[in-house]
């Protein structure tokens, strides 16, 4: 028979046909036994999703929190909440050896503290692609890269220019070839000596967009303007980024920043920025081109006035709209994307952008999404999440002030426990928002958890919104501090993730252990095999300095050693086919074990070798 | 296949070696580390001959000029199977005219079995039930391969297990003892419809094998293991049990070349076990394609949480597991083995248990 007759065979009905000749047809084998009939778990639904993820289970969707002021960021499993990793990025973690190894060093630069605020991951039309993950730190003015395979950091990338880098996107179409990374804080540009007339000048001072080439990390080059920079969003078109600035005044204290009646929404036009690139249009400030997006000096950015001291900007998923967060106003203020180009080309007034300014409730903070045409707004001082409707919202700003009063686009209010910060939807910063999961980030927890004296945990609030009404269904304690989170489908994570390391992609990987003396530096290379390392004594003189390089040669995924030095305050640990070095002082006379910190066998214990510091 | 040099090197015969790891030694050494044997051996350990002809792979050996049997070195056929160590397990293997092992003769291995308080001599004990077996036999860990000797090191045993047989098979085959796959070259049809959990069963497109407390001996009425499995790469199971995004990314299609079994499990019973967690080997099961046994390690496994079929039982365990070996072929009848270790009060009790598979004929090409 030909292929193309029995390809013909094969559909449906053809299939039964066979089955049944074959006298195999559903109740004549009678294979099913009984209680295999049941059915599939409930995970979709109505309001009603599984949220218990069994033992040996996995969760639908790796999310990734920021880690606030502790410098690092998170890895959580949703629906079931349970932490599964932190990858150590702006601080140090004498765990894995993030700040102790020359590696982690190299990309530190002797700054180990970090404020982590906003996770993103790279894109490819309008959704994850699972390469990389870009995150800010304010504390410290730098932007870092994790690469998802490793689920690591491989590079850090510092900002000249700025203070408060806070809001933080990358570009979500064709795919990420930029980041935007927001300035919160105006400062003289430069900031330093050769500018010190400007100190006290605060009207000297200014924010900046930096933006960033995701592949290279390096920067493109930094659009300075009078407003300071708070959250940050692209479109999906490659077109513009989005900031809000509450800080139009150029105030430097509270009363100075709120004295406006109303501040702004930025909108960048990268092809404007791109022009202005192109014509050498910009001047160098430490290296970097600094374009000029001040009002009245170029129409990089268009201002589109919003109520006083705003805070969140979130694209939609279908990206039509802006939705810009009230905080001082109890109201959101929604943009139509689709009018930007007319208001930057002039044809309209940037006002004119806004299709709707429904009330919210008292301090609207960010903003998400379900992909059904809802909103949802996490509102601070009423400790509430609201779910609106924004076709409702727009439809009653047409109609007027008294439709408006009725509040027509408000579906759900939900009291979250307690004063929530960011709120975030899974997916929901992509095309793909599939509307399963809300975490709301709250940054008072007081009586959710056993007390645990006066500092206490944050509180991440899992809510089920499948249903038309938001359900509370789980309590998370989260130490020191996320403040925004994404939660990613599974299934473009995990492909991604890779067990072992490429051994060679490290061009210190040792494949023979050796000591090699050059003058007062002694170079160690060892190999660790649980549960031995390739060498079982060292010798070194006083006052040696010492580079120990060791690689992981287990194969085995999940075979983790550590190399920990006694009196040394050493530490790190290695991932199967991982090299890893330290560089230190051999200050200490004596005998000193080196041991693993890191269970890989039952002779854990064993696995040591001598380090004599020789007088 | 192989370099003369070296095979001349282990004819000659090496020392016994207990290689510790010391200052500035190689990390070849390092590496097989603290636990690395190795025996001196000659061909007439295993062959009761007075000469010799190598051979591609093999030594004929004879014995008053008459041809009796065949030597040969496992990791000249199965280098690829490795054990809890990581490192094969070298074996000097012989065998007669008919293929009944003569004797199988351990010259090399790192398996930590001291760690379970385990000797040396059990490990040799254990390989002495293998003189007089059949090749064409199976022989199977559990049950004509006692696990007595050598209790706990499962790993150790299943891998061992499959490098004898697997090296002797094809062995076997390439001297004309056993004939080489026959049969017609069939494969897989590449169309695919959507099917549910019970019209897979009903279709033996997914097999199920059912083990019982009782018939364990254990007390109860529960159905101690559940188990599910099935040859994915054909379109028409793989998209159903996988769903068609998870085929797509795992197997492609039957011409990509991808073959892979999926095996689910609910019940108290486990086929995943826990040996492949720090051994990186599946000590429970294995498959079989006539001669040809497939052991499964890490680096073949992907976790399935669900079977995606509509109608589908919640699963315990699951696992989409990459055939590797060249010469499997996906339409033709496997078997897969499990042996499924219990306990009867504080007693480890080991069961072996066989179910064949195929393919349903029409998701076959015609």
């Amino acid at each position: 028979m030909s292929d193309k007759m029995s390809d013909k065979k094969v559909n449906r009905r053809n299939f039964f046909k066979i089955v049944g000749a074959a006298g195999a047809a559903a109740g004549v084998g009678a294979v099913i036994p009984r209680g295999t009939r049941t059915a599939k778990a409930q995970k979709s639904g109505n309001g009603r999703a599984k949220y218990d993820v069994s033992p040996g289970d996995l969760d639908d969707y790796y999310g990734f929190w920021s880690g606030g002021h502790s410098g690092e960021i998170r890895l959580i499993g949703v629906p079931s909440m349970r932490e599964i990793k932190r990858i150590p990025v702006f601080n140090k973690d004498v765990g894995s050896g993030w700040g102790i190894t020359d590696e982690s060093k190299a990309l530190l630069r002797g700054r180990d503290a970090g404020d982590t605020h906003h996770v993103h991951g790279s894109y490819k039309n309008g959704t994850y692609d699972g390469k990389w993950l870009f995150v800010n730190d304010k504390l410290n003015n730098r932007m870092a890269r994790i690469r998802i395979d490793y689920l690591e950091v491989d590079a850090i990338l510092d900002i000249p220019n700025i203070q408060g880098a806070h809001g933080l996107f990358p570009q979500r179409y064709p795919e990420t070839k930029w980041v935007v990374l927001n300035s919160e804080f105006q400062t003289p540009v430069p900031n330093d000596a050769s500018n010190k007339a400007a100190f006290n000048n605060p009207q000297e001072y200014y924010g900046m967009h930096t933006i960033v080439d995701a592949e290279k990390m390096s920067i493109v080059c930094q659009v300075m303007v009078d407003e300071n920079l708070d959250l940050a969003a692209c479109d999906y078109q490659g077109k513009y980024s989005m900031t809000t600035s509450y800080n139009i005044e150029k105030g430097v204290t509270i009363s100075e920043m709120l004295a406006s009646d109303y501040d702004y929404m930025l909108v960048f036009h990268w092809g404007k920025i791109r022009d202005a690139l192109r014509q050498g249009k910009y001047r160098m400030v430490n290296g970097v081109k600094v374009v000029d997006g001040r009002k009245g000096h170029s129409d990089i950015a268009l201002r589109i006035p919003v109520p006083k001291n705003p805070h969140g900007v979130n694209i939609s998923p279908d990206g039509r709209y802006a939705v810009c967060c009230g905080k001082v106003s109890p109201t959101v203020t929604v943009v139509d994307l689709e009018k930007i180009d007319s208001a930057h080309d002039g044809k309209i007034k940037p006002e004119e952008c806004i299709v709707a300014q429904p009330y919210i409730g008292l301090g609207p903070l960010h903003t998400t999404y379900d992909g059904r045409g809802n909103a949802i707004t996490s509102v601070f001082i009423d400790s509430t999440n609201v779910k609106w409707n924004i076709a409702k919202a727009i439809e009653a700003e047409k109609q007027g002030a008294k439709a408006k009063e009725k509040n027509p686009h408000i579906v759900d209010v939900l009291d979250i426990h307690y004063q929530v910060g960011h709120i975030m939807a899974t997916m929901a910063e992509t095309k793909e928002a599939d509307g399963k999961w809300l975490v709301s980030l709250n940054k008072i927890s007081k009586d959710r958890f056993l007390n645990c004296g006066p500092l206490k945990p944050e509180n991440d609030q899992l809510i089920d919104i499948t249903g038309e009404k938001l359900k509370l269904v789980h309590d998370s304690p989260a130490y020191i501090e996320p403040h925004d989170c994404i939660m990613v489908r599974r299934d473009i994570i995990e492909p991604k993730v890779q067990d072992r390391y490429d051994m060679f992609e490290n061009p210190l990987a040792v494949t023979d252990n050796s000591v090699v003396r050059n003058g007062n530096h002694v170079t160690i290379k060892m190999t660790a095999t649980a549960p031995v390392f390739g060498l079982q004594e060292v010798r070194v003189k006083q006052g040696d300095e010492v580079t120990l390089i060791v690689t992981n040669h287990d194969e085995i995924s999940d075979l983790t050693n550590g190399v920990a030095i006694s009196s040394y305050n050493i530490n790190f640990v290695l991932g199967p086919f991982q090299t890893k070095s330290v560089t230190f002082t051999a200050d200490k006379p004596g005998v000193f074990w080196v041991y693993c910190t890191n269970f890989c066998h039952a002779l854990h214990l064993e696995m040591r070798m001598r380090f004599i510091v020789e007088v | 296949m192989k370099d003369k040099g070296k095979m001349k090197r282990n004819v000659i015969g090496l020392i016994i070696l207990l290689v510790i790891g010391s200052p500035f030694v190689p990390a070849a050494y390092a590496k097989w580390g603290f636990f690395a044997h190795e025996y001196k051996y000659k061909l007439e350990d295993v062959l009761d001959a007075n000469k010799f002809t190598e051979k591609k792979g093999y030594w004929e050996g004879y014995r008053d000029n008459k041809l009796v049997g065949y030597v040969f070195l496992s990791k000249d056929w199965t280098k690829d199977l490795l054990g809890y160590s990581g490192q094969h397990l070298e074996t000097l293997i012989g065998m007669d005219t008919k293929g009944i092992i003569t004797r199988a003769k351990l010259i090399a291995h790192s398996e930590p079995i001291v760690l379970i308080g385990l000797k040396e001599e059990n490990y040799h004990k254990f390989m002495e039930q293998y003189s007089g077996k059949n090749i064409m036999q199976d022989f199977s860990v559990g049950k004509n391969i006692s696990l007595d000797a050598v209790t706990g090191a499962t790993v150790t045993a299943v891998v061992q297990n499959a490098i004898i047989l697997r090296s002797a098979r094809k062995v076997a085959s390439l001297t004309g003892l056993i004939e080489a796959h026959k049969g017609p070259n069939r494969k897989l049809n590449k169309r695919s419809v959507s099917l549910t959990w019970e019209e897979l069963l009903t279709s033996t497109a997914i097999k199920n094998l059912r083990i019982t407390s009782k018939e364990l001996g254990i007390e109860g009425e529960d159905i101690y293991l559940d188990l599910y499995f099935g040859m994915v790469t054909a379109p028409s199971i793989g998209k159903n049990v996988l769903g068609e995004k998870f085929y797509k990314e795992t197997i492609g299609g039957p011409e990509a070349g991808e073959i892979s079994i999926a095996v689910f499990s609910r019940g108290k019973g486990s086929f995943k076990g826990s040996g492949f967690a720090r051994g990186g080997i599946f000590d429970r099961f294995s498959i079989e394609q006539e001669e040809r046994v497939t052991v499964f390690s890490e680096t073949d496994y992907r976790i399935l949480t669900d079977i995606k079929a509509k109608g589908a039982p919640v699963v315990q365990e699951g696992g989409l597991f990459k055939i590797r070996q060249k010469d499997f072929n996906p339409a033709d009848p496997f078997r897969f083995n499990l042996i499924l270790p219990y306990r009867i009060g504080g007693k480890k009790e080991f069961r072996s248990f066989k179910t064949e598979y195929k393919v349903p004929e029409m998701f076959l090409e015609q």
